[in-house]
């Protein structure tokens, strides 16, 4: 039910009682009205015969001393007769008045009155000569007149007294006709008005109970999908914790318990630091509170490299971990939702893999050494054999200079071995055009073996700070896989520019490099850079490129597949950018990360 | 009986004429090239009794080379000497033997003999 229409019921539920009991009253009063009027009626009877009656007693006193008058003749006894005379016209008039309404009466009443004034013309000639009024004949003459007074009175008293008889009969049916009206209003109106109360009551209980079980569905499905939402929480595979934007605890999942040693029901509260310990697994120092970073950035932030999480009994964990404001529907944050996963064992395994491609190169150095070194040791060995047999010296002179000069070769050959493959301790200038030529230098005969062309000119100088071992394997590699890409007789494009500084990087070198293979399978593009991927079969380990990016990351640079523009082959072109100014330190090594 | 003729085929300027003047010496006539063409063209015009044939050249490595010698005189033996350590096994496969380089004149004269009389047998037969 909707409040409007509650409101309505409320409305009705004052308006239907008080328009009911508006109609019984008024019924009621009409009823009043109805009786009073009947009473009225009587009392109109009454004082008419009150008023004949009067009449009458007026008129026999009238009599009364008109007999005395005939009797004694003495007119003092006509005393009576005089004082009856005003009040008699009087009573007439006022029967006139009062018989108004009543033609019959007036009738009657004018009858009555002209008996009075011929009996009063008698009375006039009586008093005229008293002394003639002893005839016999003339005192019946009297007594005829005012019984014909008497007679019209009569009947008028009659008439009324019929009157009222009517009048009280109807007043007697009315008061019936008004208990019935009585009892039957206040019957139906009691009944009218508790039907429709039940029925407002029903309709709204109904409603009541409606939204009762609205409200339970409600709160079943709130309380499920809290259930579902715990649940889920609990049964993700990485550690979760929820904090307040104070950083105290909310909740944490089991997971996250396991790791940080704590018990979700200990921790409530308690602020993230005391609970998520986490320093650089490097320096050792604290790491920054990722609520506060949260805090401070207003967005999800990641955790720095080699971040390790100490947990209560001392356990250190290398953890992979991000931190996400939660916000509101109205973008307000109200809390902060920490994800972290154990990293320990996947870094043992990256390490591990940086190891087995460094044992790789080094192989493959071995053997490229060995190959250099061979080919001088051969010719001396050869020598040495003729050195033993020759006698003459002039020849013996010119066998021992070629040793000579081979053996300077191998020495030559193993110094430059050395330089290229001795690291810094702290990152060092490097030229990268000089860097570049000593890495094209070292594969120019397996370049040349496979009638590979190298395009390259790097005019200027190109300075970068950084360690050049590590870049010379990052470009043995690119340049080793683009000759794989163009084949025999293919073609190789190496072009290098400075770069302006940029908000988003600072300035530096990129180079490209380019051949004239059959560009990279689309498919292959996005596992590039991934560990383990090789298209080269048994011949590759599948690491190169994924150590490279690790050294050109670590360098604050970037490595990528490029577009192919009309500066590059048509094949594949790899762009890549590295600062002039680096952050790397001789500590933090080339361990490439995963994305 | 002529001595035995040897064809060098190597990109080592030094060590092929180190290993010239070594073989002479001990009685065999000596052809030397610096890369495969020049190689395959004297193997062709001469009559060689065995070629010492380098891996690591530029154009033509020795694989290449000993597909073509094959296959004009398949009956004339090829020993791979090389310092190249990881062969590929199908050249190995067609090569009669392998000398890794810098184990002594002696091993490598003592090789030379050893081919050559197993294809002259072979040839008598």
């Amino acid at each position: 039910m909707h409040l409007a229409e509650f409101r309505r019921i409320l409305k009705q539920a004052f308006l239907v009682p008080f328009l009911t009991l508006l109609v019984l009253g008024g019924i009621l009063f009409w009823q009043t009205v109805v009786t009073r009027k009947a009473q009225y009626d009587l009392d109109h009877c009454d004082r008419i015969r009150t008023r004949i009656a009067e009449l009458e007693r007026l008129i026999i006193d009238q009599e009364t001393g008109l007999r005395g008058l005939e009797l004694t003749h003495d007119p003092s006894m006509m005393a009576p007769y005089k004082a009856a005379e005003g009040p008699i016209q009087d009573r007439f008039s006022r029967l006139h008045d009062l018989l108004a309404d009543n033609p019959q009466q007036l009738g009657n009443l004018a009858q009555a009155h002209d008996h009075y004034l011929l009996w009063l013309g008698f009375a006039e000639e009586i008093q005229s000569n008293p002394s003639e009024f002893t005839d016999v004949q003339q005192n019946h003459r009297g007594k005829e007149l005012m019984d014909a007074v008497r007679e019209s009175l009569r009947t008028m008293t009659d008439t009324e007294d019929r009157i009222r008889q009517q009048d009280q009969d109807e007043a007697a049916s009315l008061e019936q006709q008004e208990q019935v009206v009585i009892v039957a209003g206040v019957l139906l109106a009691g009944i009218l008005l508790s039907t429709f109360s039940l029925n407002r009551l029903r309709r709204v209980s109904s409603a009541y109970r409606n939204s009762l079980a609205a409200l339970q569905r409600q709160s079943d499905e709130i309380f499920e999908s809290r259930e579902w939402l715990y649940t889920t929480l609990s049964s993700i595979g990485d550690a979760v914790i929820v904090c307040e934007t104070s950083g105290g605890i909310q909740f944490m999942n089991p997971i996250a318990e396991e790791l940080t040693g704590w018990p979700l029901a200990e921790v409530r509260s308690l602020p993230l630091q005391q609970v998520f310990h986490i320093i650089n697994e490097r320096t050792r120092q604290e790491a920054e509170n990722p609520v506060a970073k949260v805090i401070r950035m207003n967005k999800v932030v990641g955790l720095a490299n080699h971040t390790a999480l100490i947990a209560r009994n001392g356990t250190e964990y290398i953890i992979n971990d991000s931190a996400a404001p939660i916000f509101d529907k109205d973008r307000k944050m109200i809390g902060i939702v920490l994800v972290f996963r154990d990293t320990t064992e996947e870094h043992r395994k990256e390490a591990a893999l940086i190891a087995s491609e460094k044992l790789a190169i080094a192989g493959r150095l071995a053997a490229s050494i060995a190959h250099e070194i061979h080919n001088p040791l051969d010719s001396v060995a050869n020598l040495h054999y003729l050195l033993a047999r020759e006698t003459d010296a002039a020849k013996r002179a010119e066998y021992l200079a070629m040793a000579d000069q081979e053996l300077n070769r191998t020495l030559q050959i193993s110094r430059t071995m050395l330089n290229l493959y001795r690291e810094p301790a702290a990152p060092v200038r490097i030229d990268m055009a000089e860097l570049l030529e000593s890495v094209l230098l070292l594969l120019h005969r397996r370049l040349a073996n496979q009638q590979i062309a190298v395009e390259h000119s790097f005019k200027g100088s190109f300075i970068v700070e950084g360690f050049p071992a590590e870049l010379r394997q990052v470009f043995t590699n690119l340049i080793i896989n683009a000759a794989d890409a163009a084949g025999y007789n293919g073609k190789i494009r190496i072009t290098m520019a400075g770069i302006p500084a940029a908000e988003l990087h600072g300035g530096g070198v990129e180079v490209v490099i380019s051949d004239s293979g059959d560009g990279i399978p689309k498919s292959a593009k996005e596992k590039l850079f991934q560990p383990f991927f090789t298209t080269k079969g048994e011949k590759g380990t599948g690491l190169g490129l994924w150590v490279s990016q690790g050294i050109v990351q670590k360098h604050g640079g970037t490595i990528r597949v490029r577009e192919n523009g009309p500066d590059t082959l048509p094949g594949a072109a790899i762009r890549i950018y590295l600062p002039a100014q680096t952050i790397a330190t001789a500590t933090s090594r080339s361990t490439a990360y995963l994305e | 009986m002529r001595p035995a003729m040897v064809l060098c085929i190597d990109d080592e300027a030094v060590g092929l004429r180190v290993r010239k003047i070594v073989l002479e010496q001990a009685g065999f006539q000596v052809l030397t090239a610096l890369d495969g063409e020049t190689g395959i063209q004297l193997f062709i015009s001469n009559d060689i009794d065995i070629v010492l044939l380098d891996y690591l050249m530029p154009g033509m490595d020795g694989g290449e080379v000993a597909v073509e010698l094959r296959r004009t005189k398949p009956w004339v033996p090829i020993l791979m000497h090389t310092a190249c350590v990881d062969l590929p096994q199908k050249t190995v496969n067609m090569v009669n033997s392998t000398l890794p380089k810098a184990r002594g004149p002696k091993i490598l004269i003592d090789k030379l003999q050893q081919l050559i009389s197993a294809s002259q047998l072979q040839e008598e037969r």
